[in-house]
């Protein structure tokens, strides 16, 4: 087993705390955060030096903190607490964090951190497509201080991110978006229990006259090493009123930004094809949240 | 290297020795001999390794052990009340939800951390309750009616 070699366990009680260890034990050791990745990044190999783990769950970065400049997440907030937060289930502009809290089974929510699984660094998680479509940035604490880095460029690769080891990620910071805005998130998976195939969030803004002012497409899951954002879909849809015609023309571009892979789980034709429709759903999902209802052409 | 740690389990204290990379369930298991959680797959996928932590179904399989110290852990073993079973088992019982048995303790800690605060779950809402729950023979039915059955039990039963 792979994680035999473990033989320290730290518990810090702050975040300084936290990175005066990773600053020690740099990539010999592994932050806990929920933990449910752990035995995955374990069995691909990834862990091959670890010999201490650093548990968060005294460093106190449980918590939820809306704001006027936008919402403010702690890094060990679990899922399920995320997802009970009144924001978060009434505001529209965090539909997609909304929708993709809704697909893992409770054991997983009641463990799995908003931190975690946004530092895990895997393309075929869901809350990291999603908080990428709100232009979400995370806080992150290191030696030499604190800094804060967008999520669109945080990404480099499979299990890979730009933080330094010495460095960790403490928040989720989703800025508050414009008062007509809403999102929604879709994901493609074949039980309850199973890491995307395709997942898809979206978010629109719109103004007084119902034109599309501001949005963002993001896709993820099997279509390559990092989330990525269709912006050819985005500029379908921006200056112009949302109608069936446009939201489907705006699925229809996603082929222009996305390179599926195929693999055991599925072909890339079929996540193209899949893409197409789910950009076309978010969409309207996120509409029916701002009360559009799009008529189909006759 | 092996150290004691105490373990708060059914109401218990259990002073046990563990390596840091133990999970919770190896420890229930193999050290303190509380096999009615079962190991399954291992890695969070099937859901027969549920166990309560702080009242909140987990795969007992991913929690490490060293993070579940003073914090409640409920096993199975630990439903019962003064020789009488919980709701919840009578309930799988009496619908005959159980074929194997081998997903029977799990399905029962799921349900018994939404029950707490779904006391009345619609039929959509148990379902999503156990999705994190493999079932292998009953296709799921009976385990959800003796899941509606508990909630009904429980809804009826006298105050004490």
């Amino acid at each position: 087993m792979a994680l035999a070699a473990v033989q320290e366990y730290f518990q810090p009680g702050s975040p300084g705390e936290a990175v005066q260890l990773l600053s020690k034990y740099q990539d010999r050791a592994i932050v806990l955060a929920g933990g449910t990745f752990v035995h995955g990044l374990a069995a691909r190999g990834l862990l091959p030096r670890v010999g201490a783990f650093i548990d968060l769950q005294r460093a106190g970065l449980t918590f939820i903190k809306p704001q006027p400049e936008g919402l403010t997440i702690g890094a060990t907030t679990t899922f399920t607490d995320l997802a009970a937060s009144e924001i978060v289930r009434m505001n529209p502009a965090l539909g997609a964090v909304r929708d993709a809290l809704r697909y893992p089974p409770p054991q997983i929510c009641n463990m799995a951190t908003v931190g975690g699984c946004i530092a895990s660094a895997t393309p075929l998680f869901d809350l990291p497509v999603a908080v990428m479509a709100l232009d979400g940035r995370v806080k992150a604490q290191g030696p030499q201080g604190t800094r804060e880095i967008g999520l669109h460029t945080f990404y480099l690769d499979y299990f890979e991110h730009v933080l330094q080891r010495t460095e960790l990620l403490t928040e989720i910071l989703i800025p508050k978006l414009p008062s007509k805005s809403a999102s929604a998130f879709l994901k493609l998976e074949t039980n309850a229990n199973d890491l995307a195939l395709l997942n898809v969030a979206v978010r629109i803004t719109l103004d007084d006259k119902g034109v599309c002012t501001e949005a963002r497409v993001v896709v993820g899951g099997g279509i390559g090493k990092v989330p990525v954002r269709a912006v050819s879909c985005e500029d379908v849809l921006k200056g112009r009123q949302p109608s069936a015609a446009r939201i489907r023309e705006s699925g229809n571009v996603v082929a222009f930004d996305i390179h599926p892979v195929s693999d055991h789980r599925t072909s890339a034709k079929y996540r193209s094809t899949v893409a197409k429709v789910f950009v076309r759903r978010a969409l309207e999902r996120a509409l029916a949240r701002l009360g559009v209802a799009l008529q189909e052409a006759r | 290297m092996k150290q004691v740690i105490a373990l708060h389990i059914n109401g218990e204290i259990h002073e046990v020795a563990v390596r840091p990379h133990d999970t919770l369930l190896h420890v229930l298991r193999e050290e303190l001999g509380l096999i009615g959680t079962k190991k399954g797959c291992d890695a969070g996928g099937c859901g027969c390794c549920t166990v309560l932590l702080e009242g909140k179904a987990v795969y007992s399989c991913m929690v490490f052990v060293m993070a579940a110290q003073n914090r409640k852990i409920t096993t199975i073993e630990g439903l019962q009340e003064n020789g009488r079973l919980d709701p919840l088992q009578e309930a799988f019982m009496q619908a005959g939800a159980v074929q194997c048995g081998y997903c029977t303790c799990g399905m029962i800690m799921s349900a018994k951390s939404f029950l707490s605060h779904q006391p009345d779950p619609s039929e959509q809402e148990i379902r999503e309750g156990i999705a994190g729950n493999l079932c292998r023979c009953t296709g799921y039915q009976k385990i959800v009616d003796a899941i509606k059955m508990a909630a009904a039990n429980k809804q009826t039963a006298p105050r004490m």
